[in-house]
């Protein structure tokens, strides 16, 4: 069971317009493994297809053809409520635009997961607790969104995100609208996360600052996966100019 | 060029579109109907009995245009809404503000005049369908209204024209006032709701302080005369509004601490109920005045309806009195239900009546008798027999003993007892008394016995009505019907008005709710518990008013006590029940319109 990949993903194709339109293909075959606890970054330029690939992987979209398997379930099969029950049992989001529900208080925000999974108001109480405390966001939350910063925001959906303990967590440009500070606290908290609570990270971003906080990097370009670099233990600042290097050559 | 930008963005936003016409197009429509039956004056003067409605009509009026002026401003926000975006792109552009400004004040006016043809055209067929359910219904036939009445096509379209350019003009002033960069980047601000407990506390109940005034000043009418109406309407107004505004957030606050809260998306709702209330503060007090208003105006028109029934028992122990039925009149008389049928001889000497007064020993006349409540507000009818001497004293010259004589009305009719009275050499006769216990069941056969009397004996038709309470009840329901039609009318009015009303307030917030819907979808929201959320919330947002308006009603017909003798509460039931159900297709419309907007689509 250790050895089993939380996301894996094979012959994944994805094909827009419609049989009598201009056919256009955002993913042309694309395989690859996230194993348990690994900090993976998809990067690319716009248009090269990450974007359609992280909707696939969080069931917001539907593959033409070609499997994702996460935590060991086909969810290219799933449909209606099943959905709903996977996102919110399997998956946590962090968005760039935050998404936080701005009529709901930032602590109501973190514990919509666990309502939505019908968790008792006890627990609940008690994981929004925790989550908070390990996300230094305790006096927070009684506020509002409107009430908060760009980073005190993020930091919340990041709670929310990760209070119902989920199999993957998918960040879609989380530092795409903070300033470098909260950019980089938002970042070490997310390798905290994945360090210390186990939680698998996938994510998505064109910045490689960003990037350079993960493990291991998938480059991809016109639907398919060029290249991919593991950080090898080496500190972060030299990972940093690894992937400058490659990214230079890498678009050419 | 821009004006194809706009045309384009009309086919792109074609769903939005839709609902803004059917609010604007109910809006017109209902408008329509009640200018009809305001406008015309040749209708109202013609029916001598709603003249004094005028003033009723008045106030109507000047009522229906404020809240179609707010209604169109509620139309026109989700417009702009739903265009600043766009507006924005345009100056970005490099448009110039007043290019825009011409752009939006001409698609303010053409989905204006497009809203105002289409209700006019749905106005002249609601009237025509609702005035013809309403005569049958009523059994009523009234002159001089016509569906289509030119002079209210107009009044509609004047007044929408106006309401428009206003509506335009305020546009234009926020369009100018707003920097571009503003348009382009719509704040998604929520307020923050200050909850002062004590505050709060204080507020509801001074709440309740003046809606009790109110209701007493209504109840006390006797005594206050014209100015408790006054009082009543600022009180009642001030005060739903502090009760809506306290209640609904200590409710609301007390909910979300409690267990329920936490399950599934019930906080959430509690949320949105929570900033919808205090943004709707104001429209959900209009809404509850404008429920009660329409609630009242059915329930007094089917009082007034009531009110015939008994108005025409105190006129006469019997139903119809029959002279001397033929064969066909007798065959009319078998098909009545529950009927008693009494027979006295006559016969006529000259201008006098001869009765044998050992048949009316045997099957006594009966009078009516009316007794007063000890609260001296209802008053109750009985028939009861007369004894010979007292018919022959009394009772006999009652205009209803002497219309037995047909086409002689002798006001000294002279009785004897059956010998002398079959010793009388004088032309023969006889007069049926025939009583039934429904009127309404038996209302067909009875027009046809009392048409065919009327055309035997003329002299009855020149008194206007003959005896028993058939005849009554047809002059007294040609009266009170019109009441009753009005009643019903402005009523179904009143309430297709304020729940479009509210109906387009609660649709002029799916912009931003929107938003709040795909998120949740996102995360992993059933669609079962997103629709179950929106139909709660929905429901909460109808049924406050609604309660609140039926409260109202029940306070506000204190002040019809002393108008109908009899209790203005007795079947109230009906005009509640048939609110309800009219108010609920507006709420399944609202949700369904609601879902449409604001759910992503399915997968």
């Amino acid at each position: 069971m250790i050895n089993q990949p939380i996301v894996s993903v094979s012959g994944l194709r994805k094909t827009y317009g419609g049989k009598n339109e201009k056919q256009y293909e955002a993913l042309k075959g694309i395989d690859f493994n996230v194993e348990q606890g690994e900090f993976v970054g998809i990067m690319g330029a716009s248009g090269s297809g990450k974007t359609t690939l992280l909707n696939m992987l969080a069931t917001l979209d539907q593959p033409t053809s070609g499997k994702v398997m996460i935590n060991s379930q086909d969810v290219t099969t799933l449909k209606g409520d099943k959905i709903a029950d996977f996102r919110a049992n399997e998956i946590g989001f962090i968005f760039q635009d935050f998404n936080l529900l701005e009529t709901l208080t930032a602590e109501e925000n973190i514990a919509l997961p666990l309502s939505l999974q019908g968790v008792k108001k006890s627990a609940i109480n008690q994981a929004v607790t925790a989550v908070a405390e390990t996300l230094s966001i305790q006096d927070l939350l009684k506020k509002y969104p409107t009430e908060l910063s760009g980073g005190q925001k993020q930091r919340v959906a990041a709670a929310r995100g990760i209070v119902h303990k989920p199999a993957l967590l998918l960040g879609d440009e989380p530092t795409g609208a903070l300033d470098s500070n909260s950019a980089r606290e938002l970042l070490e908290l997310l390798t905290d996360i994945n360090q210390k609570q186990n939680v698998s990270v996938l994510l998505v971003t064109h910045d490689p600052f960003s990037a350079s906080f993960c493990n291991r990097i998938l480059f991809i370009k016109d639907g398919v996966i060029g290249q991919e670099i593991r950080r090898n233990g080496v500190s972060r600042t030299e990972f940093y100019q690894d992937i400058l290097e490659k990214l230079g050559t890498f678009e050419q | 060029m821009l004006s194809r930008l706009a045309l384009s963005n009309i086919k792109n936003r074609l769903r939005d579109y839709i609902v803004l016409l059917t609010g604007l197009v109910m809006s017109s429509a209902i408008f329509y109907m009640f200018a009809n039956l305001a406008t015309n004056e040749s209708f109202i003067k013609s029916n001598t009995t709603f003249r004094f409605a005028v003033p009723v009509f008045y106030f109507g009026e000047v009522l229906l245009v404020i809240i179609t002026l707010v209604y169109v401003m509620y139309a026109n926000s989700f417009l702009l809404n739903m265009r600043l975006h766009d507006y924005g792109l345009f100056m970005m552009l490099g448009a110039k503000k007043r290019r825009v400004g011409t752009l939006m004040v001409f698609e303010t006016l053409v989905v204006g005049a497009i809203a105002t043809a289409i209700g006019l055209l749905l106005g002249i067929g609601l009237t025509g369908g609702l005035s013809k359910l309403l005569f049958s219904h009523l059994g009523i036939a009234l002159h001089h209204f016509n569906p289509f009445y030119f002079k209210a096509v107009l009044t509609t379209i004047v007044l929408y024209l106006v309401l428009f350019i206003i509506a335009a003009i305020f546009n234009l002033q926020s369009l100018i006032r707003t920097p571009v960069l503003k348009l382009l980047k719509q704040n998604d601000t929520v307020n923050k709701i200050k909850a002062h407990g004590i505050g709060l506390y204080f507020a509801g109940i001074f709440g309740v302080i003046l809606i009790g005034i109110g209701y007493y000043a209504l109840a006390q009418i006797a005594t206050f005369q014209l100015t408790s109406i006054p009082i009543a309407l600022v009180t009642i107004v001030l005060g739903s509004y502090l009760i809506f505004h306290s209640s609904m957030i200590l409710i609301i606050e007390r909910l979300k601490k409690s267990n329920w809260a936490r399950r599934k998306l019930n906080n959430f709702t509690l949320s949105q109920i929570m900033f919808r209330v205090q943004d709707y503060t104001k429209i959900l007090t209009i809404t509850s005045l404008l429920f009660a208003l329409a609630l009242g105006a059915i329930t007094v028109g089917s009082a007034f309806n009531r009110q015939i029934d008994s108005l025409a028992k105190s006129n006469s122990s019997y139903t119809i009195a029959i002279n001397n039925p033929t064969a066909k009149e007798q065959g009319l008389i078998e098909q009545l239900s529950d009927r008693t049928v009494v027979k006295y001889d006559q016969k006529f000497s000259g201008n006098h009546v001869i009765y044998n007064e050992d048949q009316f020993a045997q099957h006594p006349y009966k009078i009516v008798e009316t007794t007063q409540s000890k609260s001296g507000t209802m008053n109750t009818y009985k028939n009861v027999p007369v004894s010979v001497s007292k018919l022959k004293k009394e009772v006999s010259s009652q205009f209803d003993f002497v219309s037995l004589g047909g086409s002689v009305l002798d006001t000294a009719p002279k009785f004897y007892a059956t010998n002398d009275f079959n010793k009388i050499n004088a032309k023969k006769g006889s007069v049926s008394l025939i009583t039934v216990k429904s009127i309404a069941e038996n209302r067909t056969v009875l027009e046809k016995l009392n048409h065919l009397q009327l055309k035997a004996y003329p002299t009855m038709d020149e008194t206007g009505i003959g005896a028993g309470t058939f005849p009554a009840f047809l002059m007294i329901s040609g009266i009170y019907g019109g009441l009753e039609f009005i009643g019903y009318f402005l009523g179904i009015a009143f309430l297709a008005m304020l729940a479009s009303c509210l109906m387009f307030k609660i649709l002029s917030g799916t912009q931003q709710d929107r938003i709040r819907y795909n998120l949740l979808t996102k995360v992993g929201t059933r669609r079962s518990l997103l629709n179950q959320s929106i139909n709660r919330e929905i429901f909460v947002l109808f049924a406050l008013p609604g309660i609140l308006g039926i409260i109202d009603v029940l306070f506000g017909l204190q002040m019809f006590k002393s108008f109908f003798n009899n209790n203005p509460y007795q079947n109230i039931q009906y005009p509640i029940i048939i609110f309800v159900v009219l108010y609920l297709l507006y709420y399944f419309l609202t949700t369904w319109l609601y879902k449409l907007i604001v759910l992503p689509k399915k997968k």
